[in-house]
């Protein structure tokens, strides 16, 4: 038997507690909470699969599980997108002190709340708001884009850009330039390399990059409540929801279960994909 | 033969940094050329602007007659083999080899069959399919320069490419890199800082001294008649003397050194009397003895150290006033003379043997 190293185990006991005590203890209790009843307004405990049952057998569920999937793909995809060229041109395009700057600056939107720059969206979005006012100018009807998936979207990126950017640009900056320049030498023309050498190389930190994006999104209140009208509700709404209505404390632990274990299937394949040496065996 | 490459008063500046004064040089096709220099002196940036991937701030490069200053790389077949090798982590080592026939639009099928051949070309057939990251250095080499002449170049550019292998590999990749510039009949420019890389492959060598060329010649001009200073001390190995000459015609000029006055056989004209000259005795040209030579050039010092490397010993020694020399001597050759340092020592070379440098002095 190896002797305990005890000076690492001093220095990693906190962490160890913390993760037991705040993670891991609600989870198993939230588990567990998922099979208790609720008679009269009052929670009882008991293992049924009642909750279970029932939540599965619903279609609203089932919409908001689909819906949530899919925006939260949605803001995968547009954000990774619209993340790209910009990162791209922070990592080739400027020099260390520029990219420094712009990553200081990529990091301030995060020390205002974020429902507070959800709500600045209003002014901007809304049927009176910035954007339509200067499409009337020009005679253009007001486009509606509160309470609408677009709103849902410009909402989770409000929270997921700027990190996007910066876990891109860190991706972007740590290629081997030698290996483009390799890539030009063997005639691999400018926009080319871009898919044949820069995104296989910076292949980890993209796939870390959207997966942030992913979650974040996909556990999101904010933006689909505020700016995404709650109509119809994505999960997070729908946890809401539950429990405001007779107090359904386990059947909204069911939804909030399956969100982990989407979540963490997710992450697991995510994560795979992205430290998987080579795309062909 | 014809030209292939030709650079003309080529000058590459980096901001207020010169990386390349002044460059005139004409490679021939089908020649090993290697370019050889101390770090900084320009050799690189010479390689990547025929590469394309600098591009000159004036002068012209050409390239089989083509003018190339404005040729972006991806356009120009002149691949190159690099330091660090660039080979490509997320692809085999076949995978590697088949990306530039696969910029040039080849088919998938031809791309393997043409991939493969040259894999087996270089003997490292079995390891087509492996990932390169679990290759050896110098299987990794191989895929290297697989990659670079699949596309069947006229030219292929060489960046130091044996710089990280161990001693015993660079001398069967040397044999490699020759054999096949043989049988291909390509030209090669390989850059690199050693000494007998360069004198061992190339047909001719180039001297770069803060980005200007300091002599081009055949290894062993290079080495028995340096144009310079700077080359006899680069390649190494020279005795250099410096004083003023006292008598001169065709046949001999006689040099006043702090040391000595020694007599030179000039190559050329012979320098007028009074001027500053400098003369290199190689060090595998000195005599020593134990016993004082009294005729032509000799010289009494005092043993200080020596440097034993299998068949050659290289001694150092110091004269009267503290000069260095260097004489190098077959180890059986050292009979009994007596090497204790402290020893003195007596150095005798012919007038035939040192190369006069006029004008050259410290």
């Amino acid at each position: 038997m190896p002797r305990p190293n005890t000076y690492a185990l001093t220095w990693r006991l906190p962490i160890i507690v913390w993760q037991l005590l705040f993670f891991i203890g609600p989870l198993l209790f939230m588990i567990a909470m998922s099979f208790f009843l609720v008679k009269n307004y009052r929670m009882i405990e008991a293992f049924e699969m009642k909750n279970w049952v029932k939540m599965f057998g619903r279609n609203y569920f089932w919409d908001s599980y689909w819906l949530t999937l899919w925006l939260a793909t949605l803001s995968t995809i547009v954000t990774t997108l619209v993340a790209f060229p910009a990162s791209f041109a922070l990592a080739f395009r400027t020099s260390e002190t520029t990219r420094r700057w712009a990553i200081f600056l990529l990091i301030i939107p995060f020390f205002t709340s974020y429902l507070v720059r959800t709500f600045s969206w209003y002014t901007i979005l809304a049927e009176s708001g910035v954007i339509n006012a200067m499409l009337g100018t020009i005679g253009i009807d007001p486009i509606t884009m509160l309470n609408t998936k677009f709103g849902t979207i410009v909402g989770y990126m409000t929270l997921t850009l700027p990190l996007v950017v910066v876990l891109q640009t860190f991706a972007l900056a740590n290629i081997d330039r030698n290996l483009v320049q390799a890539a030009r030498n063997l005639g691999c023309p400018p926009w080319r390399t871009i898919l044949t050498v820069i995104v296989p190389l910076a292949k980890t930190g993209l796939i870390v990059a959207a997966l942030f994006c992913f979650i974040l999104s996909f556990g999101d209140f904010v933006a689909p409540y505020y700016l995404g009208g709650s109509k119809p509700p994505t999960l997070p709404i729908l946890i809401i929801d539950t429990t405001k209505s007779g107090q359904q404390w386990p059947r909204a632990a069911v939804v909030a279960v399956v969100m982990m274990v989407t979540l963490i299937t997710i992450a697991f394949t995510a994560i795979t994909l992205a430290y998987r040496k080579r795309a062909s065996a | 033969m014809t030209a292939l490459v030709e650079l003309e008063g080529v000058v590459k500046r980096f901001g207020d940094f010169t990386a390349v004064e002044r460059m005139d040089l004409t490679i021939e096709q089908g020649e090993f050329i290697a370019i050889m220099g101390p770090s900084g002196c320009g050799k690189t940036t010479t390689l990547r602007m025929l590469a394309g991937l600098e591009q000159p701030t004036s002068g012209t490069i050409r390239i089989g007659g083509e003018m190339m200053n404005d040729v972006p790389p991806h356009k120009r077949d002149t691949p190159l083999v690099w330091q660090s090798l660039a080979l490509f982590p997320f692809l085999n080592a076949r995978e590697n080899v088949e990306f530039g026939l696969k910029m040039r639009g080849f088919d998938a099928a031809t791309r393997k069959r043409k991939a493969l051949d040259w894999l087996e070309r270089l003997d490292i057939g079995e390891f087509a399919e492996r990932n390169v990251d679990t290759l050896s250095g110098g299987q990794r080499q191989r895929v290297a320069l697989a990659r670079s002449l699949v596309t069947e170049p006229q030219l292929l550019l060489l960046d130091e490419p044996l710089s990280a292998l161990d001693a015993h590999l660079v001398i069967r990749m040397q044999s490699v890199l020759t054999r096949l510039q043989r049988e291909l009949g390509i030209t090669f420019v390989y850059v690199t800082h050693s000494q007998s890389e360069a004198f061992a492959m190339a047909d001719r060598v180039v001297i770069m001294s803060k980005g200007n060329i300091a002599q081009i010649g055949k290894p062993r001009d290079i080495y028995r008649t340096p144009a310079n200073r700077f080359v006899a001390e680069f390649v190494g190995r020279n005795n250099i003397l410096s004083g003023t000459v006292t008598t001169a015609d065709a046949a001999a000029v006689q040099i006043e050194t702090p040391v000595g006055s020694f007599t030179v056989t000039p190559e050329g004209p012979p320098p007028a009397i009074g001027q500053t000259a400098s003369f290199v005795i190689a060090a595998d040209l000195v005599n020593i003895t134990e016993t004082a030579q009294n005729t032509g050039n000799s010289l009494s010092c005092t043993l200080i150290s020596e440097e034993f490397i299998g068949s050659m010993v290289t001694l150092f020694l110091e004269a009267a006033d503290g000069t260095e020399f260097k004489v190098q001597v077959q180890e059986r050759a050292l009979g009994s003379l007596d090497l204790k340092s402290g020893n003195t020592l007596h150095l005798s070379w012919s007038a035939d043997n040192a190369h006069l440098l006029i004008g050259e002095t410290e």
